[in-house]
């Protein structure tokens, strides 16, 4: 039942933006937009806020904009249309995602970002982030570990118009460049489980003298892991980032050696109580950008790990 | 007349364009805007901290520095206590803890080889290493930015501008320490510097900002 009244508010939203049915909820509606749930990490994050805005007496709608900037402007519009009180976004650019924000901010509806950030500030009210540079570090320091401080290796980038895919990069570079390891390719795979399985297919191919693969986020690693087990080369230490199941998986069965979780869970529900708090009383008393740390997942901890939150 | 024709000449072509003239007062913050935004962050962020380290960063963690002894003690009783009546106040929910401690301590290892080298310190006299302390180059975490609080991360264009800060801050702290060579155990120090703490049972890794052997500081 709630499965469907959510998809008839997709639809709804999706298609007419200016005649929504009104909302019984007392507290108004809460526009919850991130990227495709084909991705468990944007799935997590919608369903972790989804659950606190309820939980505080909201009525949501759940879109996804697919990495297309485009479509998220016109998402923006049909939330604002829709008359929702506030919007938690996860975005699709941080240079082309400014203009909606401040669209949304006009019409009086704030906006309140997680995971990736925006290129202005002063135009949402919060961006709660999670310290991908601090995050990466704990990787890259793990991956040089694994890799005994020494080696020829590989790097999957995430998607160029993301600020995470350089930030975690640049983290991964200040650690182990200090190091006596050499990067022999470096290619973006665009956060995509399939283009990490092609790009490592072609990358193996050129440099089959790789001892280890960093990538920028987990679903990239999945895919970089399927294509050196299909080659025959699970030798290969492979590291990625977000902390999602399919990678804590691998990691219980010996396959990925590690990942680096991002709360995503938390974070969501963060940025619906930081929304709350801003429609009752006008500010959120925190800064507008702020930092959550990330931890790192090995074998000694993966099996504490759950939906992007480790249980104490 | 000359000297009129030179004036006036002056007054034409720099009207618009504020260069080769003598009378134009102060160009430079014109041109720092103009060339900063020719820099890469890294540039950027360690040009502001050649700038502000010494008259601004620096006091800041003398004047902010609790004693160690004190710190680590409250830390041992609870963390979140200790942060709240010794530590920075927190940024942000899944922050850790950041503190500024000065004190003293006996060197009981140390590994100055390593391109992370420490010093590993007792400062509570019982032979055990309380904590260490960084000497680079390689220096990890954030501890000093994120105890340098004036530097506030929604001022930063983004999370890579603000990293690269941290790295040039961690930079400049290595660069300043000047001990003399050897392993230094037995030796004692007097440190100022900042460390970051997400759990009471995470290892002190402090970045020191003031460090000198001898105990007379």
């Amino acid at each position: 039942m709630i499965i469907k009244r959510r998809l008839l508010l997709s639809v709804v939203a999706l298609g007419i933006a200016t005649s929504l049915p009104s909302f019984a909820s007392a507290e108004g509606l809460i526009a919850i937009i991130t990227p495709s749930h084909d991705n468990p990490f944007f799935k997590a994050e919608a369903v972790g806020a989804e659950a606190k805005a309820k939980e505080l007496g909201y009525d949501t709608v759940l879109m996804v904009h697919d990495d297309d900037a485009n479509k998220q402007s016109e998402l923006f519009d049909s939330a604002i249309a829709s008359g929702a009180v506030a919007i938690i976004l996860d975005n699709a650019g941080a240079d082309a995602t400014v203009a909606a924000v401040k669209r949304a901010k006009e019409a009086g509806i704030p906006s309140f970002l997680i995971d990736r950030e925006i290129t202005e500030s002063g135009v949402a009210v919060s961006q709660i982030v999670s310290n991908n540079y601090q995050g990466a570090q704990l990787g890259a320091e793990e991956f040089v570990k694994l890799m005994g401080e020494t080696g020829k290796y590989a790097e999957l980038l995430g998607r160029e118009s993301d600020t995470n895919a350089g930030i975690r990069s640049s983290g991964y570079h200040d650690i182990i460049d200090q190091y006596d390891m050499e990067m022999v390719a470096q290619q973006t795979a665009n956060w995509s489980q399939t283009e990490g399985y092609t790009v490592m297919e072609t990358m193996l191919q050129a440099n089959p003298e790789i001892k280890g693969v960093i990538s920028g986020n987990d679903t990239m690693a999945m895919g970089a892991w399927a294509a050196l087990k299909a080659a025959g080369r699970e030798d290969v230490i492979v590291v990625g980032f977000d902390g999602s199941n399919d990678v804590r998986d691998s990691i219980k069965a010996g396959g990925i050696k590690a990942t680096v979780l991002q709360p995503a869970y938390r974070q969501a529900q963060l940025a619906v109580e930081q929304a709350d708090q801003y429609l009752k009383t006008g500010s959120t008393g925190l800064d507008e950008k702020q930092l959550m740390d990330c931890v790192l997942i090995n074998g000694d901890n993966a099996a504490k790990l759950e939906t992007f939150a480790l249980s104490e | 007349m000359k000297r009129t024709l030179l004036i006036a000449t002056c007054a034409l072509v720099v009207l618009p364009v504020l260069t080769g003239c003598k009378i134009v007062k102060n160009p430079t913050a014109e041109e720092a805007a103009l060339s900063e935004a020719n820099m890469t962050d890294a540039e950027r962020m360690a040009a502001l901290v050649a700038r502000e380290y010494t008259p601004r960063v620096v006091p800041h963690m003398e004047t902010g520095a609790k004693d160690i002894g004190a710190v680590l003690d409250a830390i041992g009783q609870d963390l979140d206590t200790a942060g709240e009546s010794l530590g920075i106040p927190k940024a942000s929910e899944g922050s850790p803890w950041n503190f500024i401690a000065k004190g003293e301590g006996k060197v009981v290892a140390s590994n100055r080889d390593s391109r992370a080298a420490k010093l590993e310190v007792d400062v509570t006299e019982d032979g055990a290493a309380d904590l260490s302390i960084q000497l680079g180059p390689v220096i990890k975490g954030t501890a000093l930015r994120d105890s340098a609080n004036f530097y506030v991360f929604t001022e930063f264009r983004d999370q890579i501008e603000f990293a690269k800060l941290a790295r040039a801050l961690n930079d400049t702290a290595g660069a300043a320490i000047s001990l003399p060579d050897g392993d230094l155990v037995g030796e004692t120090v007097s440190f100022t510097g900042a460390f970051s703490l997400a759990k009471a049972s995470d290892p002190v890794l402090l970045v020191p900002v003031v460090l000198s052997t001898g105990g007379d500081q």
